[in-house]
């Protein structure tokens, strides 16, 4: 509402507020040409070249040459001073931890195995100290880390950090994740549901990117869904938006973790997978399942194609939910790749309405096992306090006056408020 | 309680080895099969080490049976153990500092052209061995003395795999290494395992031990004490199984606590 207020005032705060505009912009892709910012915000090209130049002398953001579709380009990048963030991504058997800098580069990556139902306390630990460990590979401290983001595979609180339904993590309930985490490194922790981290990196730098409306489905131990609306993932109430390992598919079934019968996650959860394969194949782990049925193994890939199936019905039911434009499948089953992905479109575009304008895409995640972490990366820098508030660069502002009456850029603005506001 | 239906790739049958009156292992079964990590955990003095010694060819067991693919063999040395493709890496890790990775690699078995060492050829092995590992060492000519204990892990169980190994045995493989060369080493575990191989790891650290192994064997007094499946069984079963609070029933093995439903999230 200030904002708006003043706003209404002079051209120079609409100049102030484009330049903010325009670095949050920068922060959530990471890194885009000036024609792609141009679009992405709905300034002319004109005003987005000089704010990039008042910018790139402010220090804020740094420019390189590259080339897009053959032709040279602009490309602005926050500046890497402004520090670097940490995406952990906790499994049922591993652990992975990124490090990354505001251009979504990752500068440093390890991933460590996992026990079979690991608790908090030794893993929030083992994460920590590789996040120093990690640091220390590429020089640097945790001073210049701007924020922690965090996945876990159940649904968060986001408000708390905590796991806000019992029964379907062990070991990990009842405890303040963030606060744990930042009492071990000091830093600030934004914690989240996995699969909703993998939607919001699919979103901002992967295969849903350009689609304003998406799912993103996570099948690996567990299976969950990410939605995206608008552009913005939606969590709900208590974090349980997507929880789709929890519908219902099989009333005669078993009692799930969760304490309900026949959920989605008892007849494709990894006990449930790998149970049928016991006979036939001896002890397997999800990892061997999924390098077998990507090998051509037909008994494995029977198994992950009838999980396909099933999960494919779930998703129909959320895609008639929620209308998305595309469904992106990722967690350690999509690495089968049509193995999976074939009976799950199937059953999806069997159950979806058909639509006139676009058919409902089904594809593998882009950014494939990285997506959780990278999703884990990009909320640690979206909502990291970076010092490139309009006061920090406003005195810089050269004296030239602004481009009076370019009604452009003043509908945009008005559209920009009402984006804000809508937003919250 | 793991039932498999192949042959195990190694299956050692009532090993028993006295030094004068002390029993370092007394009638002790174990089996590894290929694609699967069994790890060996203990107190100290349990006879793990002892018992990867006999696999290694180190130590002559004074009775029982040792059999590779179903065929029984005898290992009166390392040489023999490696002719039957168990590869061991032992704690001191046996690296020379002043020689860069590519040769402590080949050590002992360069390789030669007419008596000229070819180079090239053993660095490109030394890198395809190193990147199957999924290893983070910068350069195969670095000198040892610039790499990190966990990179020099990296090295010792990257030289196992140039023998082209069917066994691999691991002493304590994270013993002293900092979280992240920990992370790498039980990722070179995984990697070997889905190789195919057959992994027997020794370990004290529980974590470790119950993220990668497949089967947990525990010696006790040089006895077999329980045998758990790493993904069944809980971090205080086989604790209790180490201090003894847990024993063995004598004429069955030790069985998996009741299914659990897993359920996934």
């Amino acid at each position: 509402m200030s904002r708006r207020a003043a706003s209404a005032g002079s051209q120079s705060s609409l100049r102030e507020a484009n330049k903010a505009l325009v670095v949050t912009t920068v922060q959530r892709y990471g890194g885009l040409t000036q024609v792609e910012l141009a679009a992405a915000t709905g300034l002319s090209a004109a005003t987005v070249s000089t704010i990039v130049r008042d910018l790139l002398a402010a220090g804020v953001v740094d420019t390189a040459v590259t080339t897009r579709s053959g032709r040279r380009a602009q490309m602005v990048t926050l500046a890497r001073r402004v520090g670097l963030a940490v995406g952990i991504q906790i499994g049922h058997r591993h652990l992975r931890v990124v490090l990354g800098d505001f251009a979504h580069e990752v500068v440093a990556e390890q991933s460590l195995p996992l026990p079979h139902e690991h608790r908090s306390d030794t893993s929030l630990d083992r994460a920590a100290l590789l996040v120093v460990d990690l640091l220390e590979r590429i020089g640097s401290e945790l001073d210049e880390v701007v924020g922690i983001g965090v996945g876990v595979p159940a649904p968060v609180d986001t408000s708390t950090g905590m796991v806000s339904v019992p029964g379907v993590f062990r070991g990990w309930e009842g405890e303040h994740l963030a606060r744990v985490l930042d009492k071990r490194l000091g830093r600030p922790v934004h914690v989240d549901n996995d699969a909703n981290l993998g939607a919001l990196a699919e979103s901002t730098l992967g295969a849903a990117r350009g689609y304003r409306d998406a799912v993103y489905v996570r099948a690996s131990y567990g299976t969950g869904a990410g939605i995206v609306i608008n552009s913005r993932v939606h969590r709900g109430f208590a974090g349980t938006a997507g929880e789709i390992g929890h519908v219902q598919v099989d009333p005669q079934g078993h009692i799930c973790r969760c304490g309900s019968r026949g959920c989605l996650d008892t007849v494709v959860g990894s006990a449930a997978l790998l149970e049928p394969l016991r006979a036939s194949h001896g002890p397997l782990t999800l990892r061997d399942v999924v390098a077998r049925a990507s090998g051509g193994d037909p008994g494995t890939a029977q198994v992950v194609a009838d999980a396909g199936a099933t999960i494919g019905a779930v998703v129909a039911g959320l895609g008639m939910a929620v209308n998305p434009q595309c469904v992106v499948v990722g967690g350690e089953l999509a690495e089968t790749g049509e193995v999976l992905l074939r009976p799950m479109r199937d059953a999806i575009r069997r159950r979806v309405l058909l639509n006139q304008i676009a058919p409902l895409e089904v594809v593998p995640a882009e950014l494939g096992a990285r997506a959780e972490v990278m999703g884990a990366l990009v909320l640690a820098l979206q909502s990291a306090d970076v010092p490139v508030r309009v006061d920090d660069v406003g005195d810089l502002e050269p004296a030239e006056p602004a481009q009076v009456g370019d009604r452009r850029d003043r509908d945009d603005q008005d559209d920009q408020e009402d984006r804000r506001a809508a937003v919250g | 309680m793991v039932e498999r239906t192949r042959t195990p790739l190694l299956t050692m049958r009532g090993i028993t080895k006295r030094y004068k009156a002390v029993e370092a292992l007394v009638d002790v079964n174990f089996e590894v099969h290929a694609h699967e990590v069994v790890a060996l955990v203990g107190d100290n003095g349990a006879g793990k080490s002892t018992l990867a010694k006999v696999v290694a060819g180190v130590v002559v067991p004074d009775s029982g049976l040792v059999e590779i693919d179903g065929e029984p063999v005898s290992i009166p040395s390392p040489k023999a153990a490696q002719r039957l493709g168990v590869a061991t890496v032992f704690q001191d890790l046996a690296l020379c500092d002043n020689l860069d990775v590519t040769a402590n690699l080949f050590l002992g078995r360069e390789m030669r052209n007419a008596g000229v060492m070819q180079d090239g050829r053993m660095e490109n092995i030394a890198r395809s061995v190193l990147r199957d590992l999924s290893s983070r060492i910068p350069s195969v000519r670095t000198p040892l003395s610039h790499l990190s204990a966990g990179q020099r892990q990296s090295v010792a169980i990257a030289r196992t795999l140039l023998g082209s190994p069917r066994i691999v045995v691991l002493d304590e493989p994270t013993a002293a290494l900092s979280v992240a060369h920990t992370a790498e080493v039980l990722t070179h575990i995984e990697r070997l395992r889905e190789m195919g191989l057959g992994v027997i790891l020794i370990s004290h650290n529980m974590n470790d031990v119950r993220a990668v192994s497949d089967r947990i064997e525990v010696l006790r007094h040089g006895r077999n004490n329980g045998s758990f499946d790493a993904q069944r069984s809980s971090y205080e079963e086989i604790i209790g199984a180490i201090t003894g609070a847990w024993q063995m029933a004598p004429a069955s093995r030790a069985s998996a606590p009741a299914d659990r439903e897993a359920a996934g999230r």
